[in-house]
């Protein structure tokens, strides 16, 4: 109730802009096809930013994750690990995105550093809890063998880890690129750049375009993570 | 004789509680010990402190003249390498096939990096295969874990044991999850592996019976203490009632076995009255 009075809750409101929506879905049609080559070329950039971000997360996040893991290394080890990701996930990703643009100038660059930088955070934490749910007796058979602490990880943990682990890791890639999509309001490259350009010119016919060519790489890439996780179950 | 397993003045704690109180207990090389005995009584304490997973709170264990708890990884490792376990959850993984749970036996052994991406000398596979086939897996090795039967696992946790070429192979309920039928194969074909290589065979058992018709030495515990030692030939209804104080079932069996089928030779089939006792 509290918060509903807070962000100041109001159905009237929502009702009485329905003709509001219905002037903005009309001004979306027809659609400005002209600018179809220009929406995929920036979405292909977008799925850079999305997929870079993604590779280098995941590079960065294993290790932390197996670091994070209570029951692979100590408290003092993985207490503080955990406290390092939990900081990098509180930061919104669009702070991150515009410290990385004023840090390294406009561009996708800063856009991909962004999408790192966030799914580590997440990543790192969900790899971490994880590992944790793993059957500690197949662990403890692999290290009985006389296994090392590394082949033990290997052979024990992750074998049991990688459906959850790749099914995520794709899941966060579908986030990462409708999270990509915002970069461009802040000048982090991408798709989110022609959004902002074509809302504040009021050029809807070409935000039909943006949101069409969106939906289906969206679609896409979910049918694409049903496959991958099918695939390694 | 060479001792391979010794317990001098072991005392286990859990919290304020001993679950295992050993004065002295030596296991030499090549026996095949089965150890007997009420849940609760210690058994799994014991092979815990035999593989170095638990540490006594005071005594000492010494395992193939090593300290299996060293403090120091490799020394641990090294004699850990030489010690194989088999769990009465068989602990494969169970999304992974056969043949590479298998391997998994012989990381001990070979470089820790190339093990890393998946590679084993030729001769490790070439091993593995002959394994397999001795514990009537061949055809298999390809599947995945979780494909197999409850049997088949249990031949699969015996061959990664095997696979370890380890001087000691501890035991703890192996057959726990098995129909009496399946149990006593398994546990044969076991005895059967570990007599071809001279293996030294420590088996914690729930079933009395099986334990007599395998072991050439029975040790019962009861309340985490050594109440018989001896030949399973020595192991009367008295002793039985004193390891299975209260649990009359057991203690029948025992008496059963004892006087309709004396121990026998491994391999040779067991007649269906004392398998039909243990159901009863």
């Amino acid at each position: 109730m509290w918060s509903i009075k807070w962000t100041e809750f109001d159905l009237g409101a929502l009702v009485r802009s329905g003709p509001r929506f219905g002037e903005f879905f009309s001004r979306l049609v027809p659609p400005d096809w002209s600018v179809t080559g220009l929406v995929i070329n920036a979405t292909v950039e977008t799925l850079m930013i999305a997929f870079a971000g993604t590779f280098f997360a995941v590079v960065i996040s294993l290790p932390l994750g197996f670091l994070a893991a209570s029951n692979v290394t100590p408290g003092w080890v993985s207490h503080p690990t955990r406290w390092f990701l939990g900081f990098l996930r509180s930061i919104p990703l669009i702070v991150v995105a515009i410290l990385f643009v004023v840090a390294v100038g406009l561009g996708p660059f800063p856009g991909a550093l962004a999408i790192t930088f966030h799914s580590i955070g997440m990543l790192g934490k969900f790899y971490a809890e994880e590992f944790e749910t793993a059957e500690q007796g197949i662990v403890n058979a692999i290290s009985g063998t006389g296994a090392t602490w590394l082949q033990t990880i290997r052979f024990g943990l992750f074998p049991q880890s990688i459906p959850q682990v790749v099914g995520f890791t794709v899941y966060r890639f579908e986030m990462n690129f409708r999270d990509a999509t915002v970069l461009g309001l802040v000048g982090a490259g991408g798709i989110g750049y022609y959004i902002q350009l074509y809302v504040r010119g009021f050029q809807y016919e070409k935000v039909a375009i943006l949101l069409l060519v969106i939906i289906a790489v969206v679609t896409l890439l979910d049918q694409l993570s049903f496959w991958v996780r099918k695939w390694v179950r | 004789m060479r001792w391979v397993i010794e317990l001098e003045n072991v005392h286990a704690l859990y919290g304020h509680t001993c679950v295992l109180d050993v004065e002295r207990l030596k296991i030499a090389a090549a026996e095949r010990v089965f150890v007997v005995g009420r849940s609760g009584s210690g058994k799994t304490t014991m092979e815990r402190l035999i593989k170095g997973g638990l540490r006594p709170s005071t005594g000492r264990v010494t395992v193939l003249g090593c300290d299996p708890t060293s403090r120091i990884p490799s020394e641990r490792r090294a004699v850990q390498r030489r010690i194989a376990m088999i769990d009465q959850e068989f602990f494969l993984v169970p999304r992974q096939s056969v043949v590479a749970n298998v391997l998994t036996g012989c990381l001990g052994r070979v470089s820790p990096w190339k093990s890393l991406l998946g590679w084993y000398p030729a001769y490790e596979w070439a091993k593995a295969e002959a394994i397999l086939r001795e514990v009537e897996l061949d055809g298999l090795g390809n599947r995945r874990v979780e494909r197999l039967s409850g049997g088949q696992r249990q031949r699969a946790a015996i061959a990664r044991a095997l696979m370890q070429d380890a001087e000691i192979i501890l035991a703890d309920e192996p057959i726990s999850n098995l129909d009496p039928e399946l149990a006593e194969a398994a546990l044969g074909l076991l005895v059967d592996c570990v007599k071809r290589r001279g293996v030294t065979l420590v088996v914690n058992l729930h079933q009395p019976s099986l334990a007599l018709q395998f072991a050439s030495r029975l040790i019962g515990l009861s309340e985490g203490k050594v109440v018989y030692d001896g030949a399973p030939e020595g192991f009367t209804v008295d002793e039985a009632k004193l390891v299975y104080r209260g649990n009359r079932k057991h203690s029948q069996a025992c008496e059963e076995v004892r006087h309709d089928e004396p121990a026998k030779a491994v391999g040779e089939k067991t007649p269906r009255p004392n398998l039909r006792l243990l159901r009863d």
